[in-house]
């Protein structure tokens, strides 16, 4: 008998994993390097500030931790979207180069020494996030001049700004001040750090608008990943959709960025691992990976705020060790197929 | 020139991919419903250049298709995989998709808003697995398939696009025998029973003269012949277009043609026997 996705299926699947993600949330909220006391956070805020310091230290730590789950399904999604438009399963979030356009943005932050901010956002954050979007319009441009093949010249265009940011990236670093470096190297590890309140609301009701927008294509996306040829046929208007995906994508990763610098891998292996479980069909695999990112990068971001404690590690040092040999096997797996096709370890039926 | 009731009329279709170069030039036929058609022609003459003018994919330079009495300039991409499905040389996606996902993206042009196939979409899928007897691995992954197998796959597909036209780009290269006459007993049978009007392009004319009714001979030099396949294959026909000659036999009202090599052992078959 041939089974279908139905909605049905996908709501109890997408539940399923949304109550794994409540309880890790619930569970690193609770984890730090304060002890605190559920019986005296489930009480509630005292008659003044500062009658209940456990309640006051959950709730700081939640922002934290809900800015993480935001930044990990963003990182997620954009992996899953990215890796469809250009076909290729190790494309990431960063790769059409936004990834050096905001750590640009964020260097010129640091060393021009800017104080303002805009919305709680701090100069790091908007100009990363400026740096980001910037860059994506840039390899836009460069892609669409380059040639007929849209997705090679794009990828070539992420590729030469990528290589001319970095370096400029380099040169700023060289010249720059020590207490000055440090920030930025933290930020081009990917840190997590505690974000004002109206931050949190505005890059999370970006960041959950572009990922429910971006699951309306998503039985577009399926067909993309056959080709341009075999899309048309199917009856896809594939400029509109890829553009579609690409800028939401390419939107939800910037913001992602603004707020907590370079995490490196969520949006690779994430996609991948959820690949491998669900299966390719992007109407689960969006949906599931956005949560699944949310929960591993909760997870990391918990472990790099404890586990030197009192001192925080950056959170990117954390997802590329617990990445970089899940890495490995899918390059193994890889190498054992002949050609293009990638295959992954999804049970299929065979006999 | 097109009458009423013709399901593909193409009118002095000009095409070049390099503005000096035209690989189609002036080129018209009309196409009925239900009818079974054969391309043929020499690499670069333009065969799959034609298939991807009829699906859309390509825009004509000069001339018009037209698909069911409209022009196919007017109709919007989703429309258009209503009206035309299209099977294309073999290939294995990128991702691991099961046969009855890709059977079931044959859907999309379908699809609402949430992109959730109905009733009508599974009946449909789970029937074209049926009819191309590729149910019994619809929860195999594509590339754990035989070529024979993947094209089934991808035929069953086009008829879960519940498509009038059917086109299909050399539908048996790299497929055995038993899975040659294979997949052209299966288009026969989509013809005679669906009702679908069928586009083949093919190397192989002696295989397709069995099964279609009309035949388009496309030449190098944009010169073309349609018409009954009986009369557009004809030995002349063929030495002209492809530079080959050939040995014709008849198996009943069927002609066949034996192509022969400069190393033809038999001499009287490179003699006087072509031609007819």
């Amino acid at each position: 008998m041939t089974e279908f996705l139905t909605a049905k299926k996908l709501a109890i699947t997408v539940s399923i994993c949304l109550a794994v993600l409540a309880a890790v949330i619930g569970l690193c909220t609770s984890v730090g390097t304060q002890k605190i006391s559920l019986a005296k956070v489930i009480s509630g805020p005292g008659e003044v500030p500062g009658a209940n310091v456990d309640y006051e230290i959950f709730v700081i730590r939640l922002q934290r931790v809900i800015l993480g789950a935001l930044v990990g399904a963003a990182l997620a999604c954009s992996g899953v979207v990215l890796q469809a438009i250009l076909r290729n399963p190790l494309a990431d979030p960063y790769i059409l180069g936004i990834s050096s356009g905001a750590g640009l943005g964020a260097m010129i932050a640091v060393l021009s020494g800017i104080t303002w901010s805009f919305w709680g956002g701090s100069p790091i954050t908007i100009f990363a996030f400026g740096g980001a979007v910037g860059t994506v319009w840039l390899v836009c441009i460069i892609g669409r001049f380059a040639g007929k093949s849209q997705v090679m010249s794009l990828l070539l265009a992420g590729v030469v700004v990528n290589a001319f940011f970095s370096a400029v990236i380099m040169f700023l670093t060289s010249i720059a001040k020590s207490h000055q470096i440090r920030w930025t190297v933290f930020w081009l590890m990917g840190n997590i750090t505690e974000k004002d309140l109206p931050v949190l609301y505005v890059s999370g009701g970006l960041i959950l608008t572009g990922i429910v927008l971006l699951f309306s294509i998503c039985h577009r996306l399926n067909v993309l990943t056959f080709g341009e040829e075999e899309a048309k046929g199917l009856g896809v208007d594939t400029a509109k959709t890829r553009l579609v995906a690409f800028s939401l994508a390419a939107f939800i990763t910037a913001i992602a960025v603004s707020l907590s610098g370079l995490i490196g891998f969520v949006g690779l292996v994430i996609p991948h691992g959820v690949r491998l479980v669900f299966g390719p069909d992007h109407r689960q695999l969006l949906p599931v990976s956005a949560i699944i990112g949310s929960v591993f990068l909760v997870g990391a971001d918990t472990v790099a705020r404890t586990i030197v404690a009192p001192e925080q590690l950056p959170v990117g040092v954390i997802t590329a060790i617990a990445g970089g040999p899940f890495f490995l096997i899918l390059l193994a797996r890889y190498t054992k197929k002949v050609g293009l096709h990638f295959a992954t370890g999804r049970k299929t039926g065979i006999s | 020139m097109a009458k009423i009731g013709h399901i593909i009329e193409v009118e002095n279709l000009t095409f070049g991919y390099a503005p000096k170069r035209k690989i189609l030039k002036n080129l018209s036929f009309t196409v009925l419903p239900g009818a079974f058609l054969t391309i043929a022609g020499p690499n670069g003459a333009g065969k799959t250049t034609l298939l991807n003018l009829l699906c859309g994919l390509l825009r004509p330079e000069a001339g018009t298709i037209k698909i069911d009495s409209a022009n196919i300039k007017s109709y919007s991409v989703r429309k258009l995989a209503r009206k035309v499905a299209i099977v294309r040389q073999e290939f294995i996606p990128v991702f691991d998709f099961t046969v009855a996902e890709v059977v079931s993206m044959a859907r999309t042009p379908y699809l609402g808003a949430l992109g959730f196939e109905g009733e009508v979409d599974k009946k449909l899928v789970r029937e074209s697995l049926e009819i191309t007897e590729t149910a019994e691995f619809g929860s195999r992954s594509l590339a754990s398939l035989s070529g024979g197998e993947r094209q089934r796959v991808f035929i069953a597909r086009a008829l879960a696009q519940n498509s009038t036209i059917l086109l299909l780009d050399e539908p048996t290269s790299f497929l055995d025998l038993k899975h040659q006459v294979g997949i052209y007993d299966l288009l026969k049978q989509m013809q005679l029973e669906k009702g679908k009007t069928i586009v083949a392009v093919t190397h192989d004319i002696n295989l397709t003269i069995q099964y279609c009714d009309e035949a388009l001979l496309l030449g190098a030099d944009s010169s073309y012949q349609y018409g009954e396949a009986k009369d557009v294959f004809s030995a002349g026909q063929i030495e002209k277009v492809f530079g080959v000659k050939t040995f014709v036999g008849k198996v009943g009202e069927k002609k066949f043609f034996l192509p022969l090599g400069r190393f033809a052992k038999d001499s009287r078959f490179i003699g006087g026997k072509a031609g007819q």
